[in-house]
């Protein structure tokens, strides 16, 4: 398949892509000529939509399922918000409500054209689940599920229904676990040291938020399961991470908006030891203040972000489900240890991530171009390594 | 005094030989006619920016005349015909000018060619020259605004020292203003500190004539408060812990120590202030050393020691403003530092680890231990995280002594002790932070301890090394893990942790007073305490021809050859 490979495109990005045109017209790959930006524009279908959606795109639902989360958290009667409390009680209940089903409705959408994807574009798919980026993302459907399960006004923990709801989103974590964590100590070509970036964090996180509504349930065994499950791998993740074998190439730079998981996976932590334990202890503390560093320490490095930033794209939604879940952390720090500087941190934090979560519709409603590009180099890069195999 | 300006286009030396009195090519005369002096700076330099001016000096019985004849002769490769006469007369001794637009013809220029470098010089009279006229320019790029600042407060304070701008090439000139990339660093230094210049590469500045006693200041001397406010943290402990009150310790080292190590604290800061007014360049170039940047940290730790160390009859309680005062910087420090690790690119962990880093990491726990000691509790358990997990993170990278890595030395050296010292001040700190000394405390205790053994059994590898002023940071993880034994030994008190408390403590300070004594020793006897600090004055670029400086290097030529060589080569 050399014609494939032979046409490439160097963008910005830096990452040799194929042209779009091989994608559109035929999946063996016969190269059918020079193509431009116009061209390409001009040539895409709907079927094309599907090729240039791929599991990042669940970022949407990660951000809007999360959002709910928080509000839900900030409306409970138990949760004492003090300052933010006089807003969220004017806020009348149906507007969390609204909240909840632009969720659901956004995530039924995402997993539909997935499935669909699946289904036809199946080489595809293959070919993300191969990529050290695109596999992590497969968490994130599962990921929404809960959030939106934890988030619901319609079920109490307790519930059956619930129960058995959290099984059916928790095996696929399980079996994803598996296959992923399995991969990076025992496959020749996936090795942690080649494939680790930020966002193999997710996996991580699946794990936590698993833990974190099984311990609300009540099922405490198959939450420290779990935990320990992602914790575990969290440990070896972050020295990995740290160590940076592969420096920055390992991530394009339009992904670079992803290092704002560092911050989402020690607040996952804390919030699911949270629930285990009952209290906010030490232990979480210091997940939560490891969590509250990193952010420092992302937000004071405002250049490793510029590039990333000059075009909207689905990436930027990658800033929203992190800030929310440090939000949520702060929440429950700010429940436990009584202060002013808990609850000034708990209103900075929230009112920040319903902010960028607001900017962040706002921009995808105005560029809907954008949102889904025609060089986007994660889908690309799929279909190159989908067509050549 | 009259002073004339003559500015004339030399064709050639022979105009001047028909001036008057006329000495050896190479004298210059000072004033006494009679008295054929040759003198002053007249050192060859082997690397220097800027143009090289060849002084030449014509004296007079009645009037002193100087006729000067700037040549350009070095490697940098300026152009042969830029002569430039200068005549003028003067009482003072020896003064060169090499630009014309200078209305001021007195003062004094840098870089000083002689034609055959002789080195012969007069010791009087080059005081004289140095502290009245003549300014030693090599040293301006490293110096704050490039010796702007200097040439500033000497105006203001009076003197008449207006002095040419030396233009440099612009690429010379660029070459200091911006420090060069971790990896020169890398590539051009090697030694368990980086500190010594491989045998491919050359120094910025003149490698065989002392520095300016700031520029030879470097930031590692801020190790030795650390090791002196530790001891005190020591004897502190002695005295004060119940488990050791069979040994009847006085207050009186404690207080002594103290003392000494805020006078050694002030007295190193103010230096290293100067330092950073006078020589900034100096002082980023050090910032940007992938060892050095770890003692920045230094200080700070430094200050924390001694608000643990205050004796009881000077402060019992101390507020807790302190505590935020000094967690600021380190914390600042922090964010750039681990910044780095985690974004990678240049400064990525797997390339710069080297044990130094241990100094970055043990300021988190100094902190927590200190801020509990205060009686606050969500600070240092904050600071406490963030030191953990780092400190993880850099423990596996050094373990694992990875390939990619370049600064890990292959021998052993002192530096590893810094290994010691993250798990004992953690130790003590969470025993504070949770109220006793439980389980959580025990195992990062035992893992120092651990390490002090495996060291400590090696102890015959770490003869034959080289002292250097690092050496005192390296003295404070011992101190600190006798430090924790003492609080384990408060714990479990049996005979076994006595004496290994005992034990020690002893070889700690024995190795304080030893080092105490080596230090002397090289501060007034050998007098070569500060080196020239070779490490921050490396080229930014990989200099040509390096293979044949390691020749000439390797084959101990003199330096003479080494330059008329290189200027061979280098008009080639």
């Amino acid at each position: 398949m050399a014609q494939n490979q032979r046409r490439f495109n160097v963008t910005n990005h830096q990452i040799p892509i194929p042209t779009l045109h091989q994608s559109t017209t035929n999946t063996t790959g016969t190269d059918t000529g020079t193509s431009t930006r116009a061209s390409k524009t001009a040539s895409s279908s709907d079927l094309s939509i599907l090729t240039r959606f791929h599991a990042g795109y669940f970022r949407i639902s990660l951000a809007l399922c999360s959002q709910a989360l928080l509000w839900k958290t900030l409306a409970e009667p138990t949760t004492d918000a003090r300052a933010l409390s006089s807003i969220v009680r004017t806020i009348p209940s149906f507007a969390f409500i609204l909240l909840w089903s632009i969720a659901l409705l956004t995530l039924l959408l995402l997993c539909l054209l997935y499935l669909v994807r699946c289904f036809l574009r199946f080489r595809s798919v293959r070919a993300e689940l191969a990529h050290h980026v695109g596999m992590n993302y497969l968490f994130a459907p599962w990921i929404s599920f809960l959030m939106l399960l934890q988030a619901t006004p319609f079920l109490q923990p307790d519930n059956r229904l619930y129960r058995i709801l959290w099984c059916a989103f928790s095996v696929p974590i399980v079996v994803l676990d598996v296959k992923i964590y399995g991969q990076w100590f025992t496959q020749g070509k996936r090795f942690l040291s080649m494939v680790a970036n930020p966002t193999s964090q997710i996996t991580v996180i699946g794990n936590l938020v698993g833990a974190h509504v099984a311990a609300q349930m009540g099922w405490k065994e198959s939450a420290v399961c779990m935990f320990s499950l992602g914790i575990t791998h969290y440990l070896v993740l972050f020295v990995t991470l740290y160590q940076r074998f592969l420096g920055s190439d390992s991530l394009p730079a339009m992904l670079r908006p992803v290092f704002f998981l560092f911050i989402a996976a020690p607040s996952t932590a804390s919030l699911a030891w949270d629930s285990i334990s009952s209290s906010f202890d030490t232990g979480c503390k210091m997940l939560f203040f490891l969590s509250l560093f990193l952010f420092a320490s992302l937000v004071s490095r405002p250049a490793l972000f510029k590039r990333s930033m000059r075009r909207f794209s689905v990436a930027w939604w990658a800033y929203s489900f992190p800030l929310t879940i440090l939000a949520l952390a702060a929440t429950e720090y700010a429940q436990d240890v009584k202060g002013v500087i808990p609850n000034v941190l708990m209103l900075v934090l929230s009112v920040l991530s319903v902010v960028v979560t607001l900017a962040l519709m706002v921009f995808t409603a105005l560029k809907t171009n954008d949102i889904l590009p025609h060089d986007d180099p994660f889908v690309c890069y799929n279909i190159a390594r989908g067509t050549s195999t | 005094m009259e002073q004339t300006e003559l500015q004339v286009e030399i064709p050639s030396v022979l105009k001047q030989t028909s001036c008057q009195n006329i000495k050896d090519f190479d004298c210059v005369d000072y004033g006494n006619g009679n008295n054929p002096n040759p003198s002053e700076n007249a050192i060859s330099d082997k690397e220097s920016y800027g143009e090289s001016i060849a002084a030449f000096k014509v004296t007079n019985l009645e009037r002193q005349e100087v006729v000067l004849i700037s040549l350009p002769a070095s490697p940098s490769g300026l152009h042969i015909g830029q002569t430039k006469l200068v005549l003028h007369s003067e009482k003072c001794e020896n003064t060169d000018q090499n630009d014309t637009k200078n209305p001021y013809p007195q003062l004094a220029k840098q870089k000083k060619f002689h034609s055959q470098p002789i080195l012969v010089r007069e010791n009087g009279d080059r005081k004289v020259v140095h502290s009245e006229a003549i300014r030693d320019h090599r040293f301006d790029p490293f110096k704050t605004w490039s010796g702007r600042l200097e040439r500033q407060i000497s105006n203001l304070r009076g003197k008449p020292t207006q002095e040419p701008d030396i233009e440099a090439g612009p690429s010379e000139r660029e070459e200091i203003e911006e420090a060069p990339g971790v990896d020169r660093y890398f590539d051009a230094l090697e030694g368990p500190e980086l500190d010594a210049l491989r045998a491919t590469e050359v120094s910025v500045l003149p490698e065989d004539e002392k520095w300016p006693f700031l520029l030879r200041f470097p930031v590692n001397a801020f190790g030795i408060c650390l090791g002196v406010s530790s001891q005190a943290i020591l004897w502190k402990t002695l005295n004060t812990s119940p488990a050791m009150s069979f040994l009847h310790i006085s207050p009186m080292p404690n207080l002594i120590l103290w003392w000494a190590a805020l006078a050694l604290i002030l007295f190193v800061s103010f230096v290293y202030l100067l330092k950073i007014v006078f020589y900034f360049e100096a002082v980023k170039r050090e910032y940007h050393h992938p060892v050095r940047v770890n003692f920045f940290f230094a200080p700070w730790i430094a200050c924390m020691f001694m608000a643990l160390a205050v004796p009881p009859s000077i402060a019992v309680n101390l507020r807790p403003f302190i505590w935020y005062i000094l967690m600021t910087p380190i914390f600042i420090l922090e964010l750039k530092i681990y910044g780095q690790w985690m974004s990678g690119g240049q400064r990525r962990l797997s390339k710069v680890a080297n044990p130094s880093n241990h100094l970055s990491i043990v300021g988190n726990f100094v902190g927590a231990l200190l801020g509990a000691n205060m009686g606050l509790k969500e600070g240092p358990l904050f600071f406490f995280a963030v030191g953990l997990a780092h400190y993880i993170v850099l423990f596996v990278t050094l373990y694992q002594r990875l390939p990619t890595n370049a600064a890990l030395p292959k021998e052993l050296h002192p530096v590893f002790f810094l290994f010691v010292a993250a798990p004992s001040v953690a130790c003590m700190a969470w025993a504070k932070i949770q109220g006793d000394f439980d389980y959580a405390a025990r195992i990062p205790y035992f893992i120092a301890l651990f390490l002090y053994m495996s060291l400590a059994v090696r102890v015959n590898f770490f003869t034959g090394i080289r002292f250097s002023l690092a050496w005192w940071a390296y003295t404070f993880p011992m101190t600190g893990a006798s430090i924790a034994t003492i609080k384990y030994t408060m714990a479990v008190t049996n005979v076994v942790t006595r004496s290994l408390s005992v034990c020690l403590s002893a070889i700690s300070t024995f190795t304080v007073s030893t080092l105490l004594v080596y230090t002397i020793v090289h501060a007034f006897v050998l007098q070569d305490l500060f080196p020239n600090d070779i490490s921050i004055a490396i080229t930014r670029k990989k200099p040509k021809f390096s293979k044949m400086l390691s020749h000439f290097r390797s084959s101990s030529a003199d330096s003479k050859d080494f330059d008329s060589s290189i200027s061979k080569n280098s008009e080639i």
